[in-house]
């Protein structure tokens, strides 16, 4: 077996090529997003809000059969309300926002359970829970392109406001910043990456590609930047190398895809030099850095 | 006959906030002049944070009004430069001194511009004054309170600001830490810097700032600091019939004299 068989024949089929195509941008932006995630303490709220999509995603198809765009929006809907209705509850009400988003997301999936029973037809759930990222459509690429490069673009044109908002919101606003709009915006980002993910790779898969890599970059840097630069680096590399492994091993892609980023994970966690396990261990006097 | 009267930078006319329902400030008049430094007192929950707020804009008046110079300090935010309380921060987060202090410099950058040479040369002073050169490239959980407080001094400082809300900088710190911090700012007064810093520790008040100003939602007394803490006074703000001390001058003696 030489290097083309190895790495360029399996793109060589279309269903390939679009599945990679798929997690490559979705990676890059779960890769950027995750990052402000977990440095908010935010790492399960995806969970939450990835359930939080089935009321309306069960909505859209009692109302307009199974048209791609009505799933989209209905799916996008559910999660705006309950990012939003999460995020109004914590700064109007005592409750805290992980707290809120916890309630509202299990309501909205009861209401999503609720609603299917009432379909005639049943909806596939395990579908949606696991996805097939090589059944990928043309349409599913498209809206993974458009997700991807909003998101990229938001990043790009909105570090300072971003890394401000997620470091020291109080600073960010006496600046004169509209830190709320911020927090709104990316939650916004959230739910419709995870909506684009949603039909390709399942929720589980989307976690994946959220928290994943930006654990293991969060593990590496000292600076917001390359932290993000690398989340996203470590879920490109993960992607290619989790849908090779899928199609040589003859393994489920998306699941591949998170063996690979769970690999690189768990060797962060050992090997990282400053804040991984074997360090803490050779070094137990290692918090105090020589300068 | 003093040379000059004092320029007062912040004016509060008659101001009041309410928390809902409760009264937070009631009915203020507040002179705080230039090149001062400002002790914020008073019992927990007597609206210091809330004063430092409202000079933000943070709170809507329910009466009055606040000025900076002559004009309304929402206007006016590139003159302040806001303190948070070190509980607030994440130090965990992936970030370097220096990184935190450029952070003074984002709100004079248009959207998509990039630090200049003049930008990294005020932040390089900054570090420099607060003698954070060395720490630099360190990430922030990587230094001891005092320093990591001085990081987020150095950044209201790359800020360009004149005029410094502090909310308790003084807590957590150790005595070491905590004489640094009131040198620094007693040199920063020097230079015509206004400082305003909410304070727990009385002694520490009398001895570090020239300026106090008591509160228990209503003003109780602003002036001279030493004027401000007299017996009657700290009485008046902290007793309220609450207090378990006897003797109000007990309370200014056992924190005045720490033995």
């Amino acid at each position: 077996m030489n290097l083309h068989d190895l790495f360029i024949a399996p793109f060589s089929y279309d269903f390939m090529a679009r599945g990679l195509g798929s997690a490559l941008l979705l990676g890059l932006s779960g890769g950027l997003l995750g990052c402000v995630l977990v440095l908010r303490r935010l790492a399960l709220m995806g969970d939450a809000l990835s359930h939080s999509l089935l009321p309306g995603i069960a909505l859209a198809w009692m109302i307009f059969g199974p048209s791609l765009a009505a799933l989209f929006m209905g799916a996008l809907l559910a999660g705006l309300l309950t990012a939003l209705g999460s995020a109004l509850l914590s700064r109007l009400t005592r409750v805290k926002e992980d707290a809120a988003f916890g309630s509202l997301f299990i309501v909205f999936f009861a209401a999503g359970v609720a609603l299917v029973s009432k379909l005639p037809t049943r909806m596939n759930l395990t579908h949606v829970l696991f996805g097939n990222i090589l059944g990928t459509s043309s349409t599913d690429l498209g809206i993974a392109a458009a997700v991807s490069a909003v998101t990229a673009l938001v990043f790009l044109l909105g570090f300072r406001g971003i890394l401000l908002q997620t470091f020291d919101p109080l600073f960010y606003r006496a600046c004169g910043g509209r830190g709320g709009w911020v927090h709104i915006g990316l939650l916004a980002l959230t739910v419709l990456n995870l909506v684009a993910a949603l039909q390709t790779m399942g929720i589980v898969l989307a976690l994946g590609l959220f928290l994943l890599p930006a654990v293991s970059a969060y593990l590496w840097c000292d600076h917001f930047a390359r932290m993000l630069l690398l989340s996203a680096c470590i879920a490109l590399v993960s992607s290619v190398a989790g849908i090779l492994l899928s199609y040589h091993a003859g393994l489920a892609s998306g699941a591949s895809i998170v063996l690979c980023l769970g690999a690189v994970f768990f060797a962060s966690a050992l090997f990282s030099p400053r804040y991984g396990f074997i360090n803490r261990f050779l070094r137990p006097q290692s918090r105090t850095l020589p300068a | 006959m003093p040379i000059h009267a004092p320029h007062h930078i912040l004016r509060f006319r008659n101001v009041t906030v309410l928390h809902g329902q409760t009264l937070a400030l009631e009915g203020i008049n507040l002179d705080i002049p230039c090149g001062s430094s400002t002790a914020l007192l008073g019992p927990n929950g007597a609206g210091k944070s809330t004063l430092l707020r409202a000079i933000l804009g943070w709170h809507r008046l329910a009466s009055g009004e606040i000025r900076l110079g002559d004009a309304h300090p929402h206007h006016q935010l590139p003159r302040l430069a806001y303190l948070p309380q070190r509980q607030s921060i994440d130090w965990d987060f992936p970030i370097t001194v220096r990184a935190v202090v450029e952070q003074g410099r984002y709100p004079s950058l248009r959207f998509f511009q990039r630090l200049s040479a003049h930008d990294h040369q005020r932040v390089d002073r900054a570090l420099d004054e607060l003698g954070l050169t060395d720490l630099a490239d360190r990430q922030i959980s990587q230094l001891s309170g005092g320093q990591q407080q001085r990081v987020f001094l150095a950044r209201a400082l790359a800020q360009g600001a004149d005029v410094f809300l502090l909310d308790e900088p003084f807590a957590g710190l150790d005595l070491l830490a905590c004489e640094e911090l009131c040198h620094l700012l007693r040199n920063w007064v020097m230079h015509g810097r206004t400082v305003v810093a909410a304070v727990h520790d009385l002694a520490l008040a009398r001895e570090s700032f020239s300026r106090g100003v008591l509160l228990d939602t209503a003003l109780i007394a602003t002036g001279p600091i030493a004027e401000v803490l007299s017996p009657e006074n700290i009485d008046r703000a902290f007793r309220r019939g609450r207090s378990a001390r006897e003797n109000p001058l007990h309370l200014t003696r056992t924190t005045e004299f720490p033995s």
